[in-house]
């Protein structure tokens, strides 16, 4: 179990008559980034919040680095950074006095806030009050927020959920940093084409069940469906569209064909989104 | 609880304190609550005074003697009647002595004794001479001659003269303790909004410790505010222990109510309409002393009172722990009461 960072083992909770979490289990690797993807209300809170600490599971067990999560919150909170969707900073504070507050809390010593906003482009704004700052900029702070400690384990809520692309990028390079480090991330997302760039594994979560958990290359291989889309010119001058299944027998006979019997403009293979195979799964989309 | 931790929500509280624009605000509810307390005061003298009369072969004329404004009860012995005074029953009592008739009739002057709660104002003790004289009238048909003695059971608060400026001092203590509420509960209920303190309980900060800090936070600027106030008005100057836990009594009292507020409100202006109610409350027993006789026993079930009673009695006139002992341990009650109602009621809402 150890080798795991975090092992859910028939983790539940439920609401009164509505089970939120249904006696899940998985486990993430050490130095993994698992994304995390289901609808709202498919128990994905629910199962971080258990994770972290701040619910205690009504049935089954977290563990996180070896320790029981509800036995040993204190230690296991002392390990891992939470980056929340919402923004929750003292917006009367700079962002230097909010790091040094949190990085007090963790006793991180010695430490530098500096450093910690220029990892993540704010460092000219240091000494401005976080009211005055953009919502990705204090996104931006929120993520340097939940390093401060170093963490084994980071777990981010939407992290680029709402941001422009400069700040979602800018979060993305610090989420690879935080694996390259050896940090294992479980990175909760609606956004699919994140998930599949940064997530070693993803998880599928609908009605309080894990209905599928592989990488995202599996997922696809398993449940997607591949195909060459081929735009051709017609005698006319005209295009056409063509489209070939590439995981039949007939696949290269096929391409064979195309190319000696049409004149090729475009071509370029076509595989399955995550979006696509989640309702293939769920008869549901990720939005709803 | 974890020292290091507790001392860093702390410091964070205090800068986040200080930075508020509340004092405008402040001044403006303290126009308001003057106002308001305008308004809830009574404007007509509708109480009726409780009276206890003992004596032996009363005729019964006395007990059913019916005057607007008094409510008359015959009491069995003049220990019972000096007791019922002392516990505020009655504000006053008179004990007619047994040999009333014999020395009515033997042309001797019997002595009536008249008993006094602390507080009865200068008009009732005249007025309740009046009313022996008239109780001698309708046992006897004629105007007597008789000896009347007052005795205040317990300390005479009216019998010394205390300057309108110093009764002002259990005012200014209770004002400066109790709106601290607003500035505390403005700074919870944001921590609970603002889902600052969910970020804070995924650190290796605990419950406990948001509480412990949440509550040196506001017991120390209730306290140390209260604390200047009273030195520079001269309320430290007679038995300055007595007041010291009065008014740290006070803060834990304004801290607990603090916690209730926020578990309530969820912006400033909510944490104002939460806290004005219990603000008018908390006020009215101060008051009662700037006015004194303008308000009776009911205003014991305040728990400011237990506060206001102490800083007069030891500020004003020089009580000591004999005469307050109690009102401490009644504020000590309530302050215990109200401060552990508040954590389990924010507790919930942080859970």
């Amino acid at each position: 179990m150890a080798d795991y960072a975090i092992a859910a083992e028939d983790l539940t909770y439920n609401y009164g008559d509505l089970t939120a979490v249904d006696h899940i289990n998985f486990q993430v690797a050490e130095g993994e980034i698992l994304g995390f993807l289901g609808p709202n209300g498919a128990g994905k809170t629910t199962t971080v919040k258990m994770l972290t600490g701040q619910m205690k599971p009504k049935g089954g067990r977290a563990v996180l680095l070896g320790m029981d999560v509800a036995k040993n919150i204190e230690r296991v909170q002392g390990h891992i950074g939470v980056c929340f969707e919402t923004t929750n900073l003292y917006e009367q504070m700079s962002a230097i006095e909010n790091l040094n507050f949190f990085a007090k809390l963790f006793d991180t010593r010695p430490f530098d806030a500096n450093e910690f906003l220029r990892r993540v482009g704010l460092e000219d704004r240091g000494k401005d009050k976080v009211e005055t700052y953009s919502k990705g900029m204090k996104q931006r702070l929120m993520v340097a927020r939940s390093l401060i400690n170093q963490p084994k384990i980071l777990f981010l809520d939407e992290p680029t959920a709402g941001l422009d692309p400069t700040s979602s990028e800018a979060i993305r390079e610090v989420i690879l940093k935080e694996k390259a480090r050896g940090a294992t991330v479980f990175l909760t997302t609606h956004d699919m084409v994140e998930a599949d760039k940064l997530s070693d594994r993803v998880a599928f979560m609908n009605q309080g069940k894990i209905v599928a958990l592989d990488t995202p290359l599996n997922l696809k291989r398993q449940y997607g469906r591949r195909a060459l889309k081929v735009k051709v010119s017609t005698e006319s001058g005209a295009l056409e569209d063509r489209e070939i299944d590439l995981d039949t027998p007939e696949t290269a006979a096929s391409v064979q064909e195309l190319f000696s019997r049409e004149q090729v403009v475009t071509i370029h293979s076509e595989e399955a989104t995550l979006e696509d195979i989640f309702i293939t799964i769920t008869g549901r989309g990720l939005t709803e | 609880m974890n020292q290091r931790i507790i001392g860093a929500l702390l410091a964070k509280d205090l800068t986040l304190f200080f930075r508020k624009k509340v004092i405008l605000v402040l001044t403006v509810l303290g126009l308001v609550f003057y106002l308001v307390i305008y308004f809830v005061m009574p404007d007509t003298v509708g109480e009726t005074l409780k009276i206890g009369i003992h004596g032996a072969d009363l005729p019964p004329v006395i007990g059913e003697t019916t005057v607007e404004g008094l409510e008359i009860t015959l009491v069995a012995s003049e220990e019972e009647l000096k007791s019922s005074v002392a516990e505020g029953t009655y504000i006053a009592g008179i004990a007619f002595p047994a040999d009333l008739m014999e020395r009515l009739v033997s042309g001797e002057k019997p002595d009536i004794h008249l008993y006094f709660t602390p507080d009865a104002p200068q008009e009732i003790k005249s007025a309740m001479e009046t009313l022996v004289n008239e109780f001698a009238y309708l046992i006897t048909g004629e105007t007597l001659n008789v000896e009347i003695s007052q005795e205040v059971l317990g300390q005479d608060l009216l019998g010394t003269p205390v300057p309108p400026r110093d009764r002002m001092r259990p005012l200014l203590a209770v004002m400066i303790i109790f709106m601290e509420m607003l500035g505390l509960a403005n700074l919870i209920s944001e921590e609970v909004e603002r889902r600052t303190a969910q970020a804070l309980l995924v650190t290796p900060a605990t419950v406990i410790d948001l509480f412990t800090a949440k509550s040196i936070a506001g017991i120390g600027l209730a306290f140390i505010q209260a604390l200047l106030v009273m030195v520079i008005v001269g309320g430290m100057n007679i038995n300055p222990l007595l007041i010291l836990i009065a008014l740290f009594l006070g803060a834990v009292l304004v801290t607990g109510l603090s916690f209730l507020v926020s578990a309530f409100a969820k912006d400033f202006l909510s944490v104002l309409a939460w806290s004005v109610p219990f603000l008018v409350v908390m006020f009215i027993p101060a008051l009662g002393v700037l006015l004194p006789g303008a308000i009776t026993g009911w205003v014991k079930i305040i728990p400011s009172y237990y506060l206001v009673d102490t800083i007069h009695r030891v500020a004003n006139y020089g009580s000591g722990w004999g005469d307050v002992w109690g009102s401490l341990l009644i504020l000590l009650g309530y302050a215990a009461v109200i401060i552990t109602a508040g954590i389990l009621v924010l507790r919930r809402k942080l859970q």
